[in-house]
């Protein structure tokens, strides 16, 4: 009998030990949630006083901490930067939806062009705000008004060496046509040896690596090349089920063929983006297929850093006429509608489009701002550029950004296979093109 | 202990339990405590889940949840059923793992499958759509194009690892020098991560082998980019393969080979009519072992190809996912395309595929068990 008794104490003693693992496996969890649940009410306390922002851009992570505090030491407002992400531009949007899961949603978050419509409904309104009057960029649609604050603007067309171009004696303001290019590539390949270039187009079509390049940029150019800002012709026709205009897209291919014939094969077929950077910041190509963001590949390259060169970006003219390039704020901040510190979000974008924050986003983070009446300058190669088209009113629209999600990654295996020789003609490009974009609009 | 005395003093198994709760005496006046405790448990779980689910901000309902379920237990121990009293135990004791096994299993797995029957985009749902999404998949010929390339790659790696982690099993159960060395270096490419690997190894299909050979690189068309996927597999998973199969072979017992080397078998006929039946169910291990785990491969692709790769005509149509195996492919309908739905879909029949591949691989290995 002792013995049993001796047993149901063992019994009992391992039952608490169960109990207790089981209980302390439980409050670890609703320990964590207690704890966002009290930083929560800790901001909602605050609520004056703390606003949380998603950023989705690393390397300006540092920038914008400054800029947080900046902002506190004036206002007394807290910004809490939260950076996630990589090259990887789903990373952002990913966090923000188990964020939204999870009901802890920042105030203000990094959104792209493509990602307005997942959250539909569920972004304040931001056109009663002053800085909307200031800039031409907002991201607006019908249904929810100005919900997009954008942060910065990118362009791009054919980026070009500007002292190679001068030394061959080009005219970069010439290049609007065809023609115009094909007698700037002759003339940059007969003097290769004598401006020290290995080859006249630096391009990159590997789908896997550069597929963003041609599947998203190259082939906005086909959308919107010389077109006005908000000419919406060719983008209507591909989401109406994935039209594409032959003749327009012919011409296109012809230039894409130009390119190719001077470009370097391997760079084109296998290459990485920093393959494509190293070629260019050696100065060894004249030409890039890369727009004003790659300013900050250049100026962190040692060998651009040893042997600066100034750049600028020319129109994609695959017919003739064309002056443009593709521009316009290609990232934006939105405020969650449901977040409690709505107001106070909407202050801290009215104070980051004024000029002192404007003043750290131009000359620290390097951006192009998208407001009127800025006067700072960045050090990047293709800020000038940029200007220049902004004020010219040269820039044509990104409606590449509103093609239907995931386009760029069929899109690029046809530029790919057309750099390999597989597709062996602009004619076999078009028809392949076509087919692939209507086979992924059916689905 | 317990069977022993058990044995020794025979007492019905109710009655002994019943002496076990109340020592030996006949209680009643607690009941009424039980009840009221298990009741107030279970009130304390329901209210601190209805403050969740309204999302309310209190302090106290952390702490109520995990009273609420302290009491249930308790309330559930001291429950005045005799006869259901061992059960109730040992639902105490397993709920620790069934609860972990709920939430992250079950739960995804019934929400998964429910996900795949809407349009849900990763944010909310806005639409139930029935099977339309199961549909949309079959008829997408990139889809079909995956389970094809997958099928394929499946078959060319049991056969291929399987065979080069035997002959290196072989090799490494010799009695060469530096056997540790061997196995060790021969084990080591599974150490390191896919993602590593593949760009590793895209570095030298695109840049060392093109120049050492002077040829295009093997990732340019999807045919030989798919070779090229299959050379890495084996390279990263044989390794692997070969340590089963050495434990396989030195567990072949000696007297067996001895027998044979006696009654004059030369090497070869020791490997084929002893070695190879005594290790059997290794080899059945060894194969459902790659069969799934390269039917799952994710990282290696996504590294070195990430799907791309063209496909002239299949079925009709441009194919640019020439290399882009099933789980690559279900990751990038809700990754780049935004598809979460219709992703998840696609995932319930990759589950449905591998859980039927499981339930042979059961079958197989415990009929090899009975014929031994």
């Amino acid at each position: 009998m002792k013995g049993k008794k001796i047993l149901s104490v063992v019994c009992a003693a391992a039952m608490t030990v169960g109990l207790c693992a089981c209980g302390s496996s439980s409050s670890s969890t609703s320990s964590d949630a207690d704890s966002t649940s009290d930083s929560k009410t800790e901001s909602s306390e605050s609520a004056s006083g703390s606003i949380q922002l998603l950023n989705g851009k690393p390397e300006i992570d540092d920038q914008l901490q400054s800029l947080a505090k900046t902002y506190e030491k004036e206002t007394g407002v807290k910004v809490e930067v939260q950076t996630v992400g990589g090259s990887n531009q789903a990373t952002a949007s990913d966090t923000l939806k188990k964020d939204y899961q999870a009901g802890t949603m920042p105030d203000i978050f990094v959104c792209e062009t493509n990602q307005f419509a997942n959250w539909d409904g569920m972004l304040a309104d931001l056109s009663d705000q002053d800085w909307v009057k200031n800039t031409d960029y907002a991201y607006t649609d019908d249904k929810n008004g100005t919900i997009g604050f954008p942060c910065y603007i990118e362009g791009w067309g054919i980026s070009y060496n500007a002292d190679v171009l001068e030394k061959a004696g080009i005219d970069p303001s010439t290049l609007t046509s065809p023609d115009a290019y094909k007698k700037a590539f002759e003339t940059l390949d007969s003097k290769k040896d004598e401006l020290g270039i290995s080859e006249v187009v630096d391009y990159g079509a590997n789908n896997s690596n550069l597929g963003w390049s041609t599947g998203t940029h190259l082939f906005g150019a086909y959308l919107d090349g010389g077109l006005a800002q908000d000419d919406t012709k060719y983008i209507d026709m591909l989401n109406d089920g994935g039209q594409i205009d032959e003749a327009r897209m012919k011409d296109f291919a012809d230039f894409i063929a130009l390119i190719q014939q001077y470009c370097n094969k391997d760079i084109a077929t296998n290459g990485t983006y920093d393959d494509e950077t190293a070629e260019f910041a050696q100065g060894k190509a004249a030409f890039v297929t890369q727009g004003s963001w790659f300013g900050a590949n250049l100026t962190s390259n040692d060998d651009y850093k040893a042997n600066p060169f100034k750049c600028g970006i020319a129109p994609f003219a695959f017919e003739d006429g064309m002056d443009t390039i593709c521009g316009g704020a290609t990232g934006y901040w939105a405020v969650y509608k449901d977040s409690k510190n709505v107001d106070a979000a909407k202050a801290f974008l009215q104070w980051c489009s004024e000029d002192e924050a404007q003043k750290i986003f131009v000359e620290e983070c390097g951006f192009n701002s998208p407001f009127k009446n800025i006067t700072y300058t960045s050090s990047d190669p293709f800020a000038e550029a940029m200007k220049s088209y902004k004020d010219a009113g040269k820039f044509s629209g990104l409606h590449t950004f509103i093609k239907k999600d995931g386009l760029q990654n069929e899109t690029g295996q046809v530029f790919e296979d057309f750099a390999k020789g597989s597709i062996a003609t602009s004619d076999d490009f078009v028809s392949t093109i076509k087919g692939v974009i209507e086979n992924y609009y059916a689905n | 202990m317990t069977e022993i005395k058990e044995k020794t003093k025979p007492v019905s198994p109710k009655a002994k339990v019943e002496e076990d709760l109340y020592g030996g005496e006949k209680p009643l006046p607690k009941k009424i405590a039980d009840y009221i405790i298990l009741v107030a448990g279970i009130a304390l779980l329901v209210i601190s889940l209805v403050m969740d689910g309204m999302g309310s901000e209190s302090v106290v309902r952390g702490p109520m949840l995990i009273a609420g379920i302290l009491v249930t237990i308790a309330g559930i121990y001291l429950f005045p059923s005799p006869k259901y009293h061992r059960a109730m135990i040992y639902v105490i004791f397993l709920f620790p793992l069934l609860f972990a096994f709920i939430i992250t299993v079950i739960i995804p797995l019934v929400l998964g499958i429910g996900y795949s029957f809407t349009d849900w985009d990763g944010i909310r749902v806005r639409n139930f759509v029935g099977f339309d999404n199961y549909a949309r998949m079959m008829k997408r010929p990139e889809f079909i194009w995956s389970i094809i390339v997958t099928a394929l790659f499946v078959i060319f790696n049991v056969i291929l690892v399987n065979l080069f982690g035997f002959l290196l099993a072989l090799l490494c159960t010799t009695k060469i020098k530096a056997i540790g060395f061997f196995r060790a270096s021969y084990f080591l490419p599974n150490l390191i991560g896919g993602i590593v690997l593949g760009y590793v190894w895209k570095f030298i299909f695109n840049q060392v082998l093109t120049k050492m050979l002077n040829t295009v690189t093997l990732l340019n068309a999807s045919n030989t980019a798919l070779m090229a996927i299959v050379i890495v597999y084996i390279w990263q998973y044989a390794g692997y393969i070969m340590l089963i199969y050495i434990t396989g072979l030195t567990g072949v017992p000696q007297d067996c080979i001895e027998a044979a080397a006696i009654d004059g078998a030369n090497s070869w006929q020791t490997l084929t009519k002893i070695k190879v039946p005594m290790i059997a169910p290794t080899v059945t291990i060894c194969t459902f072992l790659t069969l799934t785990s390269s039917f799952k491969q994710f990282d290696v692709n996504l590294a070195l190809t990430n799907g791309t790769g063209s496909v002239a005509n299949f079925m009709g149509s441009y194919l640019t996912n020439g290399t882009e195996m099933l789980a690559l492919n279900i990751y990038n309908t809700a990754i780049s395309e935004n598809n979460y739905a219709l992703s998840q879909a696609k995932a319930v029949l990759f589950f449905i595929l591998l859980a039927v591949i499981s339930i042979i691989q059961v079958r197989t290995s415990n009929k090899k068990e009975v014929s031994l």
